[in-house]
């Protein structure tokens, strides 16, 4: 009896950076929420950068089974949705004398480009 | 409606077996054979208790450190020894849900003599340089016999010895700290830690285990290999450990308390004079040096701490 309602298993997320995403750690197990934040810092946290922590009580996640995880397989047919389908354009652009806009080019205009540099 | 359900255990079994040479990771809730959940429950509450137990006779060493630098550092190795205790048994009680069992019963198996905890943790430590050679070099094996599994074809156990591993290799540094400084130090000071290398040699070669089952009775890293839970042998990561220090040793002027150690270029592997396997069965029986005081000391915090338990109980209650 005491088995059952001591112990909750909780999922650890934490964050390195502000602009990181979460990070899922580990599993720790706590008796609420509030003790197993400090868990996980004990755990987890006690050298690495942290900048915020979530726990998620594990009965409040939805997860796959083992052959529903077999759908998420990929057919390798999505040119069309990604940048892999219009490669051709750079060539198409050289031909008109213009660099072409690729996702490098693109992500580098992040804080005004070539402005701030 | 599963497709699992389906299928014969035959079909799974074989589905299983090309899932692991495929290389993929099983996950807690995938199916397996009971076999292979057995060899993991087995591998990884020992390993998890271990690191628990592990921290006793460093534990001993934190008031008797001799400057509050080595202190701190001792402090932060024991901490993450707990820390690892913890990861292994949250691996180890995920795998025990199907029978309907958590870390109380691992504690009681180990009370009760069911569950063993490794070879190395039932001996004496009797000075600063103990506590030394324990970081150097039985965090050093036991950094060896991990990397040997952090491939595991299980998905959790690969991941929290990614996370072990990693504080491991400040574990080892910090032994390395303690034994280059007395190495370097006075007669005394080198006397001491030839001391110690001389009375830990043979639980260094204990730490991997027998060469085969004709040893002890029983092995199961046939089983574990198979499964790919972990890759070289039992010997295989001997003869590793042989290879990585003892030329570290002899370069810092301490000897090896075996005469006829030699590494033979014909067989292309390490002589060395065998154990004493006997003495090494009796330590499994928890016969040790400091098997019982060491259970002892769990066995009382875990009895003194029933309280909080029970306290925190009431209040989830």
């Amino acid at each position: 009896m005491e088995k059952q309602s001591f112990y909750q298993e909780f999922e650890v997320f934490s964050k390195r950076t502000a602009t990181a995403n979460f990070q899922h750690q580990f599993s720790l197990l706590a008796p609420n929420g509030e003790m197993a934040l400090v868990m996980a810092q004990e755990n987890f946290m006690r050298r690495e950068p942290v900048v915020d922590i979530w726990v998620v009580n594990r009965k409040h996640l939805h997860g796959l089974t083992q052959d529903s995880k077999q759908a998420l397989q990929r057919l390798d047919n999505k040119d069309y949705r990604t940048t892999k389908g219009y490669g051709y354009l750079k060539k198409k652009w050289r031909h008109y004398e213009q660099v072409m806009l690729d996702e490098k080019e693109i992500l580098s205009w992040a804080g005004g480009g070539e402005k701030n540099e | 409606m599963s497709i699992v359900s389906q299928i014969s255990e035959q079909e799974l079994q074989e589905q299983f077996e090309a899932r692991i040479a495929a290389g993929e990771k099983i996950e807690v809730d995938d199916w397996m054979p009971e076999e292979y959940r057995l060899a993991l429950i087995k591998l990884i509450s020992m390993h998890g208790i271990s690191e628990i137990m592990g921290a006793l006779p460093e534990k001993e060493w934190v008031p008797k450190a001799p400057t509050l630098y080595r202190k701190l550092g001792i402090m932060a190795k024991v901490q993450d020894e707990m820390g690892h205790g913890q990861l292994l048994l949250r691996v180890a009680e995920d795998l025990l849900k199907p029978y309907g069992k958590d870390r109380g019963d691992i504690m009681i198996d180990l009370f009760e003599g069911r569950l063993k905890f490794h070879n190395v943790f039932h001996m004496e430590t009797k000075s600063w340089g103990d506590a030394g050679l324990i970081g150097w070099l039985v965090d050093g094996s036991a950094i060896i016999s991990q990397t040997n599994m952090l491939g595991s074809s299980y998905g959790p156990y690969a991941r929290a010895l990614q996370r072990i591993c990693a504080e491991e290799v400040f574990h080892a540094q910090h032994g390395e700290a303690i034994i280059m400084a007395l190495a370097e130090g006075t007669p005394e000071q080198r006397a001491l830690v030839q001391d110690a290398v001389n009375r830990w040699w043979e639980s260094l070669l204990f730490f991997f285990g027998p060469a085969s089952k004709d040893t002890t009775g029983t092995s199961k890293q046939d089983l574990t290999i198979k499964y790919k839970i972990r890759v070289l042998t039992n010997e295989e990561l001997r003869q590793s450990f042989l290879t990585k220090y003892v030329p570290r040793i002899q370069s810092i002027g301490l000897t090896v308390p075996d005469p006829t150690l030699h590494f033979d270029e014909a067989q292309n592997k390490w002589i060395y004079q065998e154990p004493n396997w006997e003495y090494f069965k009796k330590i499994q029986r928890n016969e040790g040096p400091c098997s019982q005081e060491r259970l002892a000391l769990r066995r009382s915090s875990y009895e003194n701490n029933a309280w909080v338990r029970e306290a925190l109980t009431a209040l989830v209650n």
